[in-house]
């Protein structure tokens, strides 16, 4: 079973230096950082399983940095918090956080290796389906939306969740992929589900709800549904994702053409969804008369 | 079902002071979301700031319907005498503005 990955942070190099020797010499795999800023820039670019934090800190504090973490990754990262004292408030604001354990200091070097064990175990009867899947060559996943629901739910929420709780891929990749997700799929909604003109999706954000609902009440489009498909591959190390919708397509060889020359500055609304796509996938493809779009991108497995 | 703050972890923060509006943005910018970010592009549209300091540190990433907000906020913002400045940017959005060619618009700093 893969150890656990831990970013130990503290202002206070000393500890750092300690905590860090402490659990390498128990076998983890530890990184630091000694300011909840910089712990925060190593969570959005690398994957752990754990942090431990202490919760005096200057500028962004220990529950400045739970908050963020809980609020930013979906992904139930264990967040260990360190003090020199358990004030009562801390504590009851750290739990309402949901902060996963607490460790006086000074550390007591049995108490935290049991406390992170204990996590570990948890964590993977928890929710970590990572192992499995990462010994399948291949695993597919076929998602149908209605349209009437589709917008009570945030997709990008969603399909973070799912792949952070089920792939170990780098936090990088897992970010383009979801601007990705979110453009093919808001895409399918406003495009080829709604049938918005520009003029309309350029519109006030409650008078644009307003419009949609009344879309979604016409039979012609409460009958369409969009699709996407997910596909990993571990022998290739590629993810492949299409979303289909039930619209009337539209002419993409031109689009094609022009992003994949040299990319002008685009300050129109046209075409400046498909040259993100194009630039941020490996591969970008069209099917279906314009219906359905496909990208795929290699994964690069979490370090 | 009602959204909540979780549903779309983006935090915005404005203010303006001397006619400078200072506006931070954290987390994903995406379609979800981008309808705050144009609420408070509007704000600063209607407010006498001459200069808009866009702070993209601690923003992950943001959609093509997030840059349309910001586009569209440039055309009106830069017609009334008005300037965009990135003070400071994370990885993905530094590279993504570069793709798209939006630092031949405004200044895009780097971290």
């Amino acid at each position: 079973m893969k150890k656990p990955r831990i970013l130990v942070v503290d202002d206070s190099i000393a500890i750092v230096n300690s905590l860090c020797t402490i659990l390498q010499m128990s076998g983890y795999e530890v990184d630091s950082a000694f300011n909840g800023s910089d712990a925060l820039r190593k969570i959005h670019s690398n994957d752990y399983d754990l942090a431990i934090c202490d919760i005096e800190m200057p500028g962004v504090s220990g529950l400045d940095f739970l908050e963020r973490v809980r609020r930013d990754y979906d992904r139930e990262l264990d967040v260990i918090l360190m003090t020199g004292f358990l004030d009562h408030d801390y504590f009851i604001e750290a739990i309402r956080l949901g902060a996963s354990d607490f460790i006086r200091k000074p550390i007591d070097t049995k108490q935290i290796i049991r406390s992170i064990q204990s996590l570990a175990d948890r964590r993977k009867n928890r929710f970590d389906h990572s192992e499995f899947y990462g010994h399948l060559d291949e695993a597919e996943f076929n998602f149908y939306f209605n349209p009437k629901h589709f917008s009570k739910f945030a997709i990008s929420k969603v399909f973070n969740s799912f792949l952070r709780q089920n792939f170990r891929i780098n936090p990088m990749v897992i970010n383009g992929l979801l601007i990705c997700v979110d453009e093919m799929v808001y895409n399918a909604y406003i495009h080829g589900t709604l049938e918005l003109s520009i003029n309309e999706r350029l519109m006030e954000h409650s008078a644009l709800q307003e419009l949609i609902n009344q879309r979604l009440q016409l039979p012609e489009i409460a009958h369409k549904r969009m699709r996407l498909a997910f596909s990993i591959n571990h022998p290739l190390q590629t993810i492949t994702i299409s979303v289909e919708d039930d619209g009337k397509g539209f002419d993409y060889q031109e689009w094609l053409n022009k992003v994949g020359k040299e990319p002008q500055l685009n300050l129109d609304e046209h075409g400046r969804g498909i040259s993100m796509l194009y630039h941020l996938a490996d591969t970008l493809e069209f099917s279906k008369g314009g219906r359905c779009v496909t990208i795929s991108k290699k994964i690069y497995p979490a370090q | 079902m009602k959204k909540n703050k979780k549903d779309n972890p983006m935090n915005i923060e404005l203010s303006i002071q001397d006619r400078v509006a200072n506006m931070k943005i954290e987390g994903i910018l995406n379609s979800e979301n981008a309808h705050l970010l144009q609420e408070k592009l509007a704000a600063v549209l209607t407010s006498d700031a001459k200069l808009l300091e866009l702070d993209l540190f601690d923003c992950r990433n943001i959609s093509s319907t997030g840059i349309g907000k910001i586009l569209l906020f440039y055309k009106d913002f830069i017609s009334s005498g008005g300037e965009i400045e990135v003070i400071r940017s994370s990885n993905s959005v530094y590279e993504l503005f570069s793709m798209l060619k939006l630092n031949q618009l405004f200044t895009v700093n780097l971290g």
